[in-house]
């Protein structure tokens, strides 16, 4: 059996295994081939040169130039002008790369019948592979990760500490830090089961929803505004309230993706499923007078393909748009085809200029507890066009207590190919149905013409790509980074899996389980790999710096979101409230009005508080702190964000108003403890904020500087009153402002160490 | 240092680097550099760049945006005076390429500019009136009157000048250039954006996108410098706090974080520790930066009476030579308000009143210090306006919709070719009928007075090789000196 499995591993990932010699043509040929050849000899047949194609094995074949010695000789000749690809392609072929490349020539050029692009094969399920330290798994994912593990010599890490590791699993799953009596309670519980016990209360805590939700908010670029020019206001957050919900509900994905992708398309619709639909209009709007609706109507239709193709493809369709794909075998007309399912909308091309632009419907009061009557599925109005500054044609504005939704006109619009993709440029020769690209699968006769059978090809459990580009992104959340490193990207362009065995296997127990996410989550976080101690040798820091055989644990910096939080949580400010709609914390001021016609009127009280991902979001003026730490700027879907540090970052945590505010009080609730020490009060704060006690050393240079910071602060009581007057909150008149501020300082660097922002 | 000895240098400033290790706190800079702390060297750091030798170090580039109307500035038609009023013929003015904004018009009818044209200079280059301060300059001005793009709204119009593209999440120019380049200014972001206010009514607004890195990382952003409270978002201590007392905290912080990178071996703590102590040196020399206290009068007095408002185009034009002095790399002023659909001649006229005197004085400032054949100066907004009425015509009054297919743009120093005209439109200014320059040219053609071969300068993202020019552009060599 276990034979068996290697064979069929290795047939399908040649290349991958230690010891694979000759170069596997999917695996070690193909890549360079793409990356180097296929925008000249690839798919798209108008840009290509010598009528050879490189992408398809019968053509290449055919062309002879294989086996006649050419390909060699454009290879390894030095004459610039055989030799290539040429200086003007902009094209490099690393010297590895062409050695590869002339290996494989040599050896005959082996090219497999069967060359489909693995993402595009279904997953078969794969068995564990044999490995020999058997009792380090303890579920199936490190059955796979030890024995890559294994192959390349190397073992796994220890277990994290206890502490480490709840500090780990509770910002994964709920986005804040645990309480140091949630910490206290998990050290103290040496009872088997008392790790799982502790996920599970995670993942039942309504904060997990909220935590889950920021990566699916800016993968479908969710925001409180349109995004162009004067970026005028829209009322989505009912959407992110239904997505809170669905995750928390644990509503089983494959429902998820379909009430989202068609919930205004199902048999038992209700006002809830269409709400989902919101999904779909969460893209920019452009409300700019002098624009041509027509462009602008394509612009969505367009960006609703592309959305979908980076969020279940993994594919970058949006290269097709304009010409055939140059490495994908994705046409150009494929791209239409998929377009024709959603151009039906009855949509206008012009916002309308603040509000919801149609179709939207109307939340009664009682959101989101609504009766009976109130549940049900609603018609939109249709759209009315009014022309207005003698010839904009602008659509009826939806008020604050309406949501977008997808709506089907009565009368599809024609869909042709647009040629570059110009919105005035159809090819009229030819009218186009809505069809997916037939190298992903095939269509079954009794799913309808609509978003609602794309849903169902969607998660159809024979789906090549939305499993796995699904779990690779939840693993991604784990890991910092995918078993497929581009998660965006599972194409030919894309980098291969660094497990595929353990990538198709959770994509077929996501599917298995009923596409249970909870479950899946679950699966990831109590395995021994996610429970590995994060600080590797330094040996293996060298040899794996990104971490891609997973031989120790995820070490990660905090996402934009869960750092303020984490900060306002600690220091006992955060309000947690769920859903409702978006809030306006501190801004600088002036920060809409000096480049824009609006003005940022700040909230007040508890608003100032509230979680992340209820701050407002402009799309043109994203809120700073959050862009800092490199948020999604939700202009359009992105999956994968990069964690480059800069200087910013640290003035923000130094200086901005929150972070500063929150320092007091991390400062006033350690003071206000009776009877503590100095040291004891600032291990505590130490600890509420990285969940481990102060060393010795840690101790000494605290409490150094808070004795600065007090005879500092002591000379100069006025600077004391300033500290303390920053933020609206108003400081304790019982403490001693002195007191307070030098605590307020020793906080502040608190919050400025790396593991505040990190978890290890 | 001219800029081909510079060349040079930094050649052996990159031999030197690879070698030697250099005490940064307990850190060794070879960790920093592997951790892509490459704007802490100083160095340009991307493989191979500079492509050749440039002509120029920088770039200050001052976007007008709105759309400034060339036939009210440098465009000069003087047989449409004798049309006044006349319909604009539909063989030159077809209807599709008018924006839904005037398309609806009854009457296109043609309006001459109401200002005054002279020729200026040794070169005898064509201005109108409203710009007495730049025509003292002209002979150090390489004028495009053929500039065109595709778009007609200024949402993408801006962003297709900015990045090349109108699709978001691409990485603007100035990100582009400090991602090939690096920074010359180990205290200053390598790229910094600035911000003004038109008194011509109807501003466009900005986005942060326009100097925003895309998705080149997140280091490459644009900086942006603001017209009020903290001059970089957060920068200076909380009230109260002394720099004293932060400079304490920033030791304890990179004690307790040193220890941390002993336990963990992360690179990225070290990186960490490096970027908190760029914050603090940020922290200490944009008070120098900014206080204009040490400028003479007569420098001053060049940029006019607003030159010490904080916010204002000519502080920003001011600021941006400051910033040049001290080696930042790509410097991006944006000026509001050029949008003239209503009464063109009193808007243009207000935003000359605006930024004449200041564009003018900063190419004399640079000149005077010997800066500015290593500056590039680039002057011009997302397109040009229409030669027919929008709205309601008379002798002294017009408006004037958006015009994408022809318009002016102009460059200085950064060996350009001074005192040149370059292009031509037709007799309505409608279209050019020769020498067009398409955006992605210009870029191109900014990039190659960096060093920089546009074609080469890539980066890739879901799959793909991106460039600043997606997949057009050329530079164009008549333009340079």
């Amino acid at each position: 059996m276990m034979r068996r499995t290697i064979l069929i591993t290795a047939v399908m990932f040649p290349g991958l295994h230690a010891g694979a010699a000759e170069p596997g043509f999917a695996v070690d040929v193909r890549p360079i081939l793409s990356d180097a050849c296929y925008n000249c000899h690839g798919p798209d047949a108008a840009a290509r040169k010598a009528k050879l194609r490189l992408d398809d094995r019968v053509s290449a074949m055919r062309s002879g130039i294989l086996a006649d010695g050419q390909l060699l000789e454009r290879l390894t000749s030095d004459d610039p002008e055989v030799r290539m690809p040429p200086p003007d392609s902009n094209r490099v072929l690393k010297p590895g790369d062409r050695a590869k490349l002339v290996a494989w020539v040599k050896g005959g050029a082996q090219w497999p019948e069967d060359d489909r692009h693995w993402a595009f094969v279904p997953p078969a399920a794969p068995d564990h592979p044999p490995v020999r330290k058997g009792k380090w798994p303890v579920n199936g994912i490190d059955r796979f990760v030890l024995a890559k593990l294994e192959q390349e010599g190397l073992q796994p890490s220890v277990h994290a500490d206890k502490a480490t590791l709840l500090r780990r699993v509770t910002l994964d799953l709920t986005g804040l830090a645990p309480t140091t009596g949630e910490l206290d309670a998990f050290l103290g519980d040496d009872s088997p089961g008392a790790y799982e016990r502790a996920v599970d209360r995670l993942l039942a805590s309504p904060r997990y929803g909220e935590h889950m939700a920021l990566d699916w908010m800016e993968a479908s670029r969710y925001a409180d505004t349109d995004g162009y020019q004067n970026d005028r206001l829209r009322y989505m957050w009912v959407w992110r309230d239904w997505l809170v919900r669905a995750l928390n509900d644990n509503m089983p994905f494959d429902r998820f993706v379909t009430e989202q992708m068609a919930g205004d398309l199902l048999p038992d619709r209700n006002f809830f499923t269409q709400v989902a639909t919101g999904f779909n209009r969460n893209h920019r709007i452009n409300s700019e007078g002098g624009s041509i609706p027509d462009e602008w109507i394509v612009e969505y239709v367009a960006d609703r393909v592309e959305t979908m193709g980076t969020m279940f493809l993994g594919l970058t369709l949006g290269c097709a748009r304009c010409h055939d794909h140059k490495y994908d075998p994705v046409g150009q007309k494929d791209f239409y085809r998929m377009f024709a399912f959603f151009n039906n909308v009855d949509e206008a091309g012009l916002g309308p200029n603040n509000g919801n632009s149609p179709p939207f419907i109307k939340v009664p009061k009682s959101w989101p507890e609504l009766s009976e009557e109130e549940s049900k599925y609603v018609v939109p109005e249709p759209m009315k066009i009014r022309t207005v500054q003698t010839s904009v044609p602008r659509p009826q504005a939806g008020s604050p207590d309406t949501v977008m939704v997808m709506h089907e006109k009565e009368r599809p619009r024609d869909t042709y190919l647009l040629v570059r993709g110009q919105y005035d440029q159809p090819d009229k020769s030819e009218k186009l149905k809505p069809a997916i690209p037939p190298v992903l699968g095939q269509w079954q006769q009794k799913w309808p013409r609509n978003r609602l059978g794309l849903a169902k090809w969607l998660m159809h459990p024979r789906h090549p790509l939305t499993s796995r580009v699904t779990i690779n992104r939840i693993w991604q959340h784990y890991f910092g980074t995918g078993l497929v490193k581009t998660s965006e990207n599972f194409g030919l362009q894309g980098q291969m899996p660094s497990h595929p065995g353990l990538l198709d296997w959770l994509a077929l127990e996501f599917i298995r389980t009923g596409w249970d996410v909870k479950k899946m989550h679950r699966l990831i976080v109590t395995s021994a790999t996610y429970r590995q101690a994060s600080n590797g040798s330094a040996a293996l820091q060298r040899r794996d710096p990104e971490n891609r055989l997973l031989a120790r644990g995820p070490r990660k910096r905090l996402s934009p979101y869960a750092i303020r939080d984490t900060a306002l949580f600690t220091s006992g400010l955060l309000v947690e409230k769920i859903g409702g709609p978006s809030v306006k914390p501190y801004m600088p001021p002036g920060i809409w009005s000096s480049i824009s016609n609006a003005r940022y009127k700040q909230d007040k009280g508890e608003k100032l508080y509230r979680r992340s991902m209820y701050t407002y979001w402009r799309r043109t003026l994203p809120p700073p702190t959050m862009m800092t730490f490199n948020a999604a700027a939700r202009e359009i879907c992105i999956v994968r964000n990069d964690k480059t540090i800069t200087p910013l970052q640290a003035l923000t945590m130094m200086n901005n108003i929150t972070f500063v505010e929150a320092a007091r009080f991390l400062a006033e609730r350690v003071l206000k403890v009776d009877g503590l020490s100095k040291a004891e009060r600032i291990e505590r704060a130490f600890r509420m904020v990285i969940s481990r006690r102060p060393d010795r050393v840690e101790m000494k240079q605290l409490l150094e500087d808070l004795e600065f910071y007090r005879q500092d602060f002591s000379k100069r009581p006025g600077q004391a009153a300033q500290l303390l007057a920053v933020g609206e909150k108003k400081a304790d008149a019982n403490l001693l402002p002195v007191e307070l501020a030098s605590f307020t300082m020793v906080a502040n660097t608190i919050l400025n160490l790396d593991e505040a922002m990190t978890q290890d | 240092m001219n800029p081909a000895n510079e060349f040079l240098t930094r050649q052996t400033r990159r031999a030197f680097l690879g070698k030697s290790t250099m005490g940064l706190g307990s850190v060794a800079l070879g960790t920093l550099l592997n951790a892509g702390g490459k704007d802490l060297t100083g160095a340009g750091l991307s493989p191979g760049l500079p492509h050749f030798a440039p002509r120029a170090k920088r770039v200050i580039y001052l976007f007008q945006s709105g759309g400034p109307s060339q036939m009210d500035l440098y465009d000069y038609k003087p047989h449409l005076a004798a049309k006044f009023g006349e319909e604009v013929p539909e063989s030159i003015y077809p209807a599709e390429r008018k924006t839904t904004m005037t398309s609806g018009q009854k009457s296109f009818p043609l309006a001459p500019s109401t200002f005054k044209f002279a020729r200026h200079g040794k070169s005898g280059t064509l201005l109108s009136d409203a710009m007495p301060h730049l025509a003292g300059m002209i002979d150090e001005v390489c004028v495009i009157k053929s500039m065109y793009t595709e778009a007609i709204n200024h949402d993408p119009g801006a962003m297709l000048f900015q990045t090349g593209s109108v699709i978001p999440g691409r990485p603007s120019m100035g990100s582009w250039v400090s991602y090939g380049l690096g920074s010359e200014n180990a205290d200053l972001p390598a790229f910094v954006a600035l911000t003004s206010n038109g008194t011509g009514k109807g501003g466009q607004p900005l986005y942060d996108r326009l100097w925003g890195s895309g998705f080149l990382p997140g280091r490459f952003q644009g900086v942006k410098f603001r017209g009020q409270g903290n001059p970089i978002l957060d920068l200076y201590n909380p009230a109260g706090v002394s720099r004293a007392q932060r400079r304490r905290m920033l030791d304890a912080v990179g004690k307790i974080n040193g220890a941390q990178a002993g336990r963990f071996n992360d690179p990225a703590i070290a990186t960490r520790i490096a970027q908190y102590e760029l914050a603090f040196r940020m922290q200490m020399s944009v008070p120098d930066l900014i206080d204009f206290s040490n400028e003479p009068r007569s420098v001053l007095d060049l940029y006019g009476p607003e030159a010490t408002k904080v916010g204002k185009y000519a502080y920003n034009c001011l600021l941006a030579r400051r910033l040049a002095e001290r080696g930042v790399r790509f410097i991006q002023l944006y000026h509001r308000g050029w949008d003239a659909h209503g009464n063109a001649p009193k808007q243009v006229a207000a935003q000359c009143r605006d930024t004449d005197q200041p564009t003018a004085a900063l190419l004399r400032d640079l000149k005077q210090r010997g800066m500015l054949d290593d500056t590039l100066v680039i002057w011009g907004g997302e397109f040009g306006r229409t030669v027919y009425c929008q709205g309601k015509l008379t002798k002294q009054s017009y408006g004037r919709d958006h015009h994408p297919n022809c318009f002016t743009y102009w460059m200085a120093g950064g060996g350009v070719r001074g005192g040149m005209s370059y292009g031509k439109t037709d007799d309505y200014s409608v279209n050019v009928v020769e020498n067009p320059v398409h955006v992605h040219d210009l870029q191109a053609t900014i990039l190659n007075q960096l060093g920089i071969a546009h074609e080469r300068l890539t980066y890739r993202y879901q799959g793909r090789y991106f460039r600043l020019t997606d997949v057009h552009g050329r530079v164009v060599h008549d333009l340079l000196a």
